[in-house]
């Protein structure tokens, strides 16, 4: 399709209403001035003012997490692209669909050190599943097309489009809407037929079968999927941090979050199972632990994943399957269900369903003795928020008590920085969370210290009436480093005394946000109820034991199945 | 440990070389050579990587590589399929005239061309294998390396792997 003679700033505009956009999160500069000049002017696509580029970028990657579609993030150059990089390996490090687009200086200019100029294109190589650098206005619509077919496809990530001043400035003629891709960028999705029939000859052999699932299940969208063939199997299903979701936390088979900060059954039945089922997840060491052999010794491992680069990357599998989720788990499930009747009543059930109550009757004992006030938060929150609350965490303990306690019911309703663990996504997230789901609520487990790094952007909240709220867990400490200084470096508590904090709820009221302070788990639930009927952003400020600890845990160098601080843990 | 080579056609864009160099930096692998050059179609350019590491290494490498966008073919050469050359230009010291006709009888043993000669040193260039150079290079070291360079290696199936042919 031929407009005329449009300007640069013109084709990515259509381009990407073309793609189906209709927010994107930034910050203009000068280098961009005939982009923004093109968003004042065409109203389709909604701009929403962010306060700093790293919450851009986590806005644009809560929003794709929460949606399914890619998230957009706009910088301009040299200072503007610097900021966005955490929110950019934070989203490409969880495979999350983010196309970013940074202003560059002219094209005559680049390497000169030009005001504002820094390399985006080679910083972001790293942190990026692709990136391009566009230098002639003619390949903008090619260029942008295929950002978002790169980003939204295969293993999701994120792509970065470089655009200097010069290309958007200048008027061309060129077809607009290309459908042209890359020869060499072809996405594995079918799953191969002779890989099936083995998953299935194993499966259908097995005792004592394990699902393993993790984010590619909530990406593919396979969560219907997954709990059928769970339900068919008799198998229990343990998540990962980014696979909560991926089934109901309180359905009778789920065991909850496996790992270092998992739950205990958890963890036990991956040392339990005959044959493990791991789907979308790459088997990080916050997963396995660090004694390999410890990882379902006795197990026949079948690993699905998209990306055939981690097939064997960071755990040996007996049988590799490299294709999308969804179409894998039909598979299975088609061939299964001709093979094998269904079989609940087995010992392996039997065993799942009371592993399965002992953590609810923990989890649903609020007041259960020796719980830290930290763990009663989160316990008490359970009973609080309803089913399609989205959950976004920030980095540290606050995290690890969500992880571990917080009962989630469905997918894209948890949302947290698993692979590159970065303080401050949270709030940013959840603002990205919000407008792409701007009917439900939205509420952000923080830390104090992770929420000041990225709260000034409160005021794009209030600002664009953006409705989420944080739940700080104050307890004056950056706690996770604090809880390893106690547990393995004899309670030398170095840099991690966050001293005096500034008062969470006047910083909420300067901001315009509505504040209230928690000191007792039980006041929790009218204070959420009020931040809620507040009509505002808010902030609620819940002090918590100060030396609260999340247990238990995998020491360093610990495998799954040697937990520490398990204690407290029914033995079954 | 073994050595790979491993023949790949990439998108001719800018930056594709900083990309390919980056990735083996960042998954820690150790290329012992790195050669980029243009191929029978526009539009691509054809890399040749070697690199020293096991079989599995080798599988972790190519499928890094596949998941580049701008990789478009990627082939491991196995050395009995392939002709495989390394180019080496090498400045020899003589310190005297039995030194000097021992070099050039080395170099024309090993099918060496003397490219320059001066009163203490000899240029010499040698197209081969990489094992036949290094042998040379050992010999030579005898005398004196003064200065070595070497391209890299290059190499090509000799069945239609590698290239766009079908
Ligand atoms: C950007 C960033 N810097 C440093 C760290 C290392 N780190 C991990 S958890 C943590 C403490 C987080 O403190 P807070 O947000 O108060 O949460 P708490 O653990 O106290 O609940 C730190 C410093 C990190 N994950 N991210
Ligand atoms: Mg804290």
């Amino acid at each position: 399709m031929t407009r005329g003679k449009l300007k640069g700033a013109e084709i990515v505009v259509e381009e990407l209403k073309n793609e189906g956009v209709e927010v994107a999160f930034g910050i203009p500069g000068g280098v961009l001035l005939d982009l923004y000049d093109v968003l004042y002017k065409d109203e389709a696509i909604r701009h929403i003012l962010m306060r700093h580029e790293q919450c851009a970028a986590h806005a644009a990657d809560g929003y794709a997490r929460v949606s399914g579609r890619p998230g957009v993030c706009i910088a301009t150059s040299g200072p503007g692209a610097t900021n966005l990089v955490t929110g950019l390996a934070n989203a490409n490090m969880d495979s999350s669909p983010v196309v970013a687009l940074t202003g560059q200086v002219p094209t005559a200019a680049i390497g000169s050190n030009a005001f504002q100029e820094a390399s985006t294109f080679t910083i972001t190589m790293p942190i990026t599943k692709h990136n391009f650098l566009v230098t002639r206005t003619e390949d903008l619509p090619k260029v942008i097309h295929n950002a978002f077919y790169i980003a939204n496809t295969g293993r999701k990530g994120v792509v970065l489009v470089d655009l200097p001043k010069d290309v958007l400035a200048t008027k061309v003629d060129v077809d607009l809407h290309p459908k042209e891709t890359f020869t060499g960028y072809k996405p594995k999705i079918k799953p191969n037929p002779v890989q099936i029939k083995k998953t299935v000859e194993v499966l259908a052999n097995a005792e004592r079968p394990l699902i393993l699932a993790g984010g590619g299940v909530i990406s593919a969208n396979a969560t219907e999927e997954l709990r059928h063939l769970a339900e068919f199997l008799g198998a229990p299903v343990v998540t990962t941090l980014m696979g909560k979701g991926a089934i109901p936390e309180n359905h009778p088979f789920s065991l909850g979050m496996a790992g270092m900060h998992g739950r205990i059954y958890a963890n036990r039945a991956i040392g339990e199972c005959d044959a493990l089922l791991a789907v979308g997840t790459r088997f990080s060491d916050r997963l396995t632990g660090w004694q390999l052999d410890q990882f379902a010794p006795e197990a026949t491992l079948i690993h699905v994943d998209i990306d055939a680069a981690e097939i064997n990357k960071n755990l040996q599998v007996d049988i590799p399957l490299v294709g999308d989720a969804k179409l894998a788990l039909q598979d299975i499930i088609k061939w299964l269900e001709k093979k094998k009747t269904t079989s609940p009543g087995s010992v392996w059930v039997q065993r799942i369903r009371e592993m399965h109550s002992a953590c609810e009757e923990c989890i649903g004992d609020v007041r259960r003795e020796g719980a830290s006030i930290s763990d009663m938060l989160i316990k008490e929150i359970n009973g609080i928020l309803d089913d399609d609350v989205i959950v976004t965490t920030e980095v540290g303990q606050c995290q690890m008590f969500a992880a571990h306690y917080y009962i989630t019911k469905k997918p894209r309703t948890f949302i947290s920085s698993g692979g590159l663990g970065a303080m401050g996504f949270g709030f940013p997230a959840a603002i990205g969370a919000k407008v792409a789901a701007p009917d439900r609520k939205v509420v952000d487990i923080a830390g104090d210290g992770s929420f000041l790094m990225t709260c000034h952007d409160l005021a794009t909240c209030v600002e664009n009436d953006i409705q989420v709220v944080v739940c700080i867990f104050d307890n004056r400490y950056l706690g996770m480093v604090r809880q390893w200084q106690e547990l393995f470096f004899d309670k030398k508590y170095s840099h991690t005394g966050l001293g005096i904090t500034p008062d969470f709820v006047k910083l909420a009221e300067a901001f315009g946000c509505y504040g209230e302070r928690v000191e007792k788990p039980e006041d929790l639930k009218d204070a959420l109820h009020n931040a809620f009927e507040s009509g505002k952003p808010a902030v609620i400020d819940m002090i918590v034991g100060k030396e609260d600890k999340v247990l238990p845990m995998i020491p360093p160098g610990g495998g799954i199945t040697r937990m520490i601080g398990a204690e407290r843990c029914k033995p079954i | 440990m073994q050595a790979h080579i491993i023949s790949l056609l990439v998108e001719d864009h800018p930056g594709v070389l900083t990309r390919m160099s980056g990735m083996f930096t960042m998954r820690g692998i150790n290329i012992t050579s790195l050669t980029v050059s243009p191929c029978e179609k526009k539009g691509l350019s054809r890399m040749t990587v070697a690199i020293d590491g096991s079989e599995s290494e080798l599988e972790k490498v190519r499928k890094q590589l596949s998941n580049l966008i701008e990789v478009v073919k990627i082939v491991d050469l196995k050395e009995d399929k392939a002709v495989i050359r390394d180019l080496c230009l090498m400045k020899v010291h003589v310190k005297d005239s039995n030194a000097r006709s021992e070099v050039m009888q080395l170099a024309e043993a090993y099918r060496a061309k003397i490219a320059n000669a001066t009163l203490d040193s000899i240029i010499v260039e040698l197209t081969e294998e990489p094992k036949t150079i290094d042998r040379f290079v050992d010999l030579m070291k005898h005398f004196g390396v003064k200065q070595l360079f070497r391209t890299g290696v290059t190499a090509i199936g000799m069945d239609t792997g590698g290239g766009l042919e079908r």
